[in-house]
């Protein structure tokens, strides 16, 4: 299989393009995108290529690239790519405002009745509604994105009526998506789906009598996880060496000791009280000063002078933590990874970090500033990334499905949209949102699959740890059922792909730009066309197995699979 | 994919191992020619020997899992723990008497939960070994706090600890001593991708120099539905999907999810069929108890070996939910009792498959934890205690050293985060020489081992 055969076949040569320069006049964001767009060193003349194109310049492959990153899916978001290029999209989706409260939506299915206190299916119901229905799909693809970041499980807090919390905790995810990261940060930290998973919920102060300390989890994997790492960062997100060459350890055991005393006295407004009081799970928590911690607590160079108050104590230490210089380099890379490509390059990772630190405005933690620099950036962009033979990433086995449903238009007949935990390793998908079996996540960052040709050249491939011989065919089986007979009562509506199945050509081409951006070769996408093409179309069902049949096995060839 | 080649794949493993020793510059030439008699000696196994692994994900609570009994111990403890503290007359039932006593005339009571274990531990066939942890070289409190000796990295964090327990470096490693130990014996498995096993995911521990992961689910290989015989009706779109998924590729990404998909192919029709002519066992294994289920895996796999063909197997299986910073009260117990069970009916379907001398469990995790309460659980320590089970166990028996039940105690570092009396490479050394690996191949398994007196503990 020649993987230069890659190209969509129509596309010329093209360096790079500058779609930011047909799109300068957008309103928002324009000083920041111009001062991303120079340092991205973006230049020169537009892209061309066949499949219809816009004012942008954008050909179809390109928009659906971009798509594949940005979005959930391709479908009815190819002509507006072209038409307002890849800054006007991203504009228009920063401005459109969230699509729709999950917590409402909750309740106007019935969720808050006595008998679902301590069932929590229906917070996966909810997540799953809203990734393959809302309308808004940067802020979902982002919300879902930093989900894996500062990751909340339903499997993982013990409360009743945690289908609300859940609900609130994506609500807030998405509210923030596009705001600031201190904001995020400190939305995250009190939040109460992660003050009862991470333990800030009730933590109470050290006791002299008894020899209580304070908890210390949040402290800690607010550190690791959540903003500074466990190591010393450069901007481009390589790791610092002292003297000696060896790493530098952002903390350690002291300062968690410290840092803990911070996250004292925290917990819900009120109590339980009740399915739909907003008290318990949308309210960020509240202090109980009686309960915070008086001592002083010293960490990364920061002295929280004793008797400090706890609300200003915890403004002190957020703001120390965001402003540490690793956070740029290490949510942007994460955010990249999640995004766009495994293996960033320290110079993309720099650009990103450089955007983190400084949207141009001179504000530090702009995530509409990282957002734009991760998906304008030339490697995100450039058509030669498409060649790299280790350019790109897994596409996640949850948005496979998703945009599945997605680009199929899928529905719940009875708009209850019961889809369950889809993380059943052997059967399903070995990943759900809001379902990770840790803190985790279901891969860490920097996971490298053993014995590989990744492993030898240095490269990771976090998606590669839920890829496994039982998952790779309970994914296979788990579409295989679904392309046919869809999931719950959500079932896809083909009309589209239906219209083409007398032509297997055009069929598999419009699957392979819909859902792979053109990135199945011409090779593989022959031989899956004349699969397909080998099934009588003379009946309607013979018509709808060929839809069938060329979706699965689009989905199924790793060069869909692997997201260039 | 040949799966049949087991010769070639540990010659290959041998050459790696010999460069990456002599790459990293600390390999004499005669480690080479020790570690080349090891290999000549595994390859000649032919009995049967499964080491399996019970990874409890999260930390462990040490604390109350093996609770101090004897009146000034149990009062220190109760001091210590406040509220966390289990009654002392809930401990009477599982008590454990060794054939020697600990000093001073400590006693040590297993968690109320573990009966099936304590029972064990009676019978002889459960050994527990205290304080284990990481440590490069052995460690005092003095030289932790000073910094005067190399400390294992990245201490206390959860996915840093559980790399260096399963492969002696954090995060970003890429072998670990069960793959380590599987590379030596390759060669005595015809069926040589068996040889690492795991039923619960990726992990560092199975992967070798040259030895890959296998994982099964708890209900065995799966088979890819779509390329039996029609995909919708079509042969065709069948055989077209087997080729999509199978193909190389020059992308290194595209090319491995291939690798995994031809390896998930070609085993799983062996596999499935394997375990369905395998002898049954009555042993009865709870189906609502994940860590059951996966053992009642590694059971039906160890019961398929001659049809398998497999002589050396290293498993894998694991639960989840111990980092109890909460609802450690509530929690805990549910997951011992989870444990208890799970490893009583393993044990005894080796038993009544008439194995039970050539398997030994052991369990390990990410660390033990504090001592001290935070008011409804405990944080993330360092060493904690661990169990053994098998017919060839010397069990019955405390091994190690027990800690002092004391916060700022000779073994604390602070909040009783016990400082480990012994290694890791300890533990996983003797559990290696008795699978075979010879003593002089025993630096490329654990490479710290050389820097502690005693490499055998003795526990099997």
């Amino acid at each position: 299989m020649a993987i230069l055969e890659k190209e969509t076949p129509a596309t010329e040569a093209s360096d790079s393009d500058d779609p930011q320069s047909s799109q300068a006049a957008v309103a928002a964001g324009v000083a920041a995108s111009l001062a991303i767009a120079s340092c991205g060193g973006g230049s020169g003349g537009g892209s061309s290529g066949s499949g219809g194109s816009g004012s942008s310049g954008v050909t179809d492959a390109q928009a659906s690239r971009f798509l594949s990153q940005a979005a959930l899916s391709a479908r009815d978001n190819i002509w507006l790519l072209q038409l307002v290029g890849y800054e006007g999209w991203l504009n228009q989706q920063f401005t459109t405002p969230p699509s729709g409260s999950s917590w409402d939506w909750l309740v106007s299915q019935g969720y808050n009745a006595e008998t679902y206190r301590y069932s929590n299916s229906s917070s996966d119901y909810v997540i799953w509604y809203r990734l393959i229905t809302s309308p808004d799909q940067l802020r979902q693809r982002i919300a879902l994105a930093l989900s894996e970041y500062f990751v909340v499980s339903v499997s993982g807090i013990s409360t009743q009526w945690s289908q609300f919390a859940m609900a609130a905790y994506w609500d807030m995810l998405c509210e923030n998506a596009f705001g600031n990261f201190r904001q995020l940060l400190e939305a995250v930290t009190l939040n109460p789906a992660m003050g009862l998973y991470l333990n800030t919920k009730g933590n109470q102060k050290e006791d002299v009598a008894t020899g209580r300390a304070p908890d210390e989890n949040y402290a800690r994997e607010v550190m690791q996880l959540f903003t500074i790492g466990l190591l010393e960062l450069n901007n481009d997100g390589t790791v610092k060496t002292n003297g000696s060459g060896q790493p530098i350890e952002t903390y350690n055991q002291d300062t968690i000791t410290n840092l803990a005393r911070v996250f004292t006295g925290w917990d819900l407004n009120t109590g339980i009280a009740g399915p739909t009081a907003t008290t318990q799970f949308v309210m960020p928590m509240q202090l109980i000063a009686s309960r915070h911690s008086a001592l002083a607590a010293t960490f990364l160079g920061t002295t929280i002078p004793a008797g400090t108050d706890g609300v200003t104590a915890l403004k002190i230490a957020l703001d120390t933590l965001f402003n540490h210089p690793n956070v740029g380099p290490f949510f942007g890379r994460q955010m990249i990874q999640r995004l766009v490509t495994s293996n960033p390059s320290p110079a993309y990772v720099a650009r990103v970090a450089t955007a983190f630190n400084n949207n141009g405005l001179g504000v530090r933690g702009d995530m509409q500033a990282v957002i734009r620099a991760i998906l304008l950036d030339p490697e995100a962009r450039s058509d030669d990334a498409l060649a790299l033979p280790t350019g790109g990433k897994l596409r996640e086995p949850m948005l496979r499905f998703i945009q599945w449903a997605r680009t199929f238009n899928a529905t719940s007949a009875a708009g209850t949209w019961k889809i369950y935990d889809l993380s059943d390793p052997a059967s399903r998908l070995a990943q759900s949102p809001l379902r990770s079996p840790s803190v985790f996540n279901y891969f860490r960052p920097g996971y490298t699959p053993p014995n590989t040709a990744i492993a030898s050249a240095g490269l990771v491939a976090p998606e590669f740890q839920i890829t496994n011989e039982p998952t790779v065919a309970g994914y296979l089986n788990f579409m295989q059922s679904v392309i046919a007979n869809g999931i719950a009562d959500v079932k896809p509506d083909y009309t589209t792909e239906l219209s083409l199945a007398g032509d297997p050509t055009a069929l598999v081409k419009q699957i392979n730009l819909l859902l792979a951006a053109n990135q199945v070769s011409a090779t593989t996408e022959a031989g899956i066309i004349a699969a397909v093409a080998s099934i009588s179309a003379s009946t309607p069902a013979g018509q709808l197995n060929r839809v069938r049949a060329a979706i699965l096995l689009v989905m199924a060839c790793p060069e869909y699979l692997v997201q260039k | 994919m040949k799966i049949n080649k087991s010769a070639d794949l540990a010659r290959r493993a041998f050459l790696k191992r010999g460069s990456m020793l002599g790459a990293a510059g600390f390999a004499a030439p005669w480690a080479l020619n020790l570690a080349a008699i090891g290999e000549a000696a595994a390859q000649t196994a032919t009995d049967y020997k499964a080491l399996v692994c019970v990874f409890l994900y999260g930390g462990n609570d040490h604390g109350n899992t093996l609770v101090p009994y004897d009146a000034t111990n149990y009062a220190a403890y109760r001091t210590i723990r406040a509220n966390l503290a289990t009654p002392q007359a809930n401990l009477a039932a599982t008590l454990l008497t060794p054939a020697t006593a600990l000093p001073s005339g400590m006693q040590l009571a297993m968690a109320p939960q573990l009966a099936s274990l304590k029972s064990l531990f009676d019978q002889g066939k459960l050994a527990v070994q205290l304080n284990v942890g990481p440590l490069i070289v052995p460690t005092t409190v003095a030289q932790y706090r000073s910094g005067s000796v190399p400390l294992p990295p990245k201490l206390f964090s959860h996915n840093d600890q559980q790399s260096i327990w399963q492969s002696s470096r954090p995060e970003g490693s890429i072998t670990g001593w069960g793959g380590r130990i599987g590379d030596l014996f390759l060669g005595g498995n015809s069926t040589s991708a068996l040889t690492c096993m795991s039923v619960t995911g990726n992990a560092v521990y199975l992967a070798g120099q040259t030895a890959v992961q296998y994982q099964v689910s708890t209900s065995g290989a799966v088979a890819v539905r779509g390329v039996k015989s029609s995909l919708y009706g079509s042969a065709a779109c069948a055989a077209e999907l087997r080729t999509l998924i199978t193909n190389s590729s020059s992308h290194s990404l595209e090319n491995e999810y291939a690798v995994v998909t031809r390896r998930s192919l070609d085993t799983e029709a062996l596999v499935t069929s394997a375990v369905a002519a395998a002898p049954v066992f009555t042993t009865v294994f709870n189906t609502s108890n994940s860590l059951a289920m996966q053992l009642q895996m590694v059971a039906k796999m160890i019961a398929a070996r001659g049809t398998l063909g497999v002589t050396r197997q290293v498993f894998l299986v694991s639960m989840s939910g111990f980092d109890l910073h909460d609802n450690l009260l509530s929690q805990h117990p549910v997951l011992l009792t989870s444990v208890n069970e799970a490893l009583a009916s393993f044990y005894g379907a080796t038993v009544e498959l008439g194995i039970a001398n050539n398997v030994t469990t052991f369990t390990a995790s990410d660390f033990g934890r504090t001592l001290t309460s935070n008011g409804g659980g405990s944080d993330h320590g360092w060493g904690g205690h661990h169990v053994v089970i098998g017919g060839a166990v010397q069990g019955g028996q405390f091994y190690g050293s027990a800690p002092a039940i004391a916060v700022n105690g000779p073994d604390d570092v602070g909040q009783g985060r016990l400082l480990p009396t012994t290694s890791v490479d300890q533990y996983a050394a003797t559990l290696a020489a008795w699978f075979g690996v010879a003593d002089s191949s025993m630096a490329t398994i654990v490479p710290n081992i050389g820097n502690f007196t005693t490499r055998n503990l003795g526990f099997v």
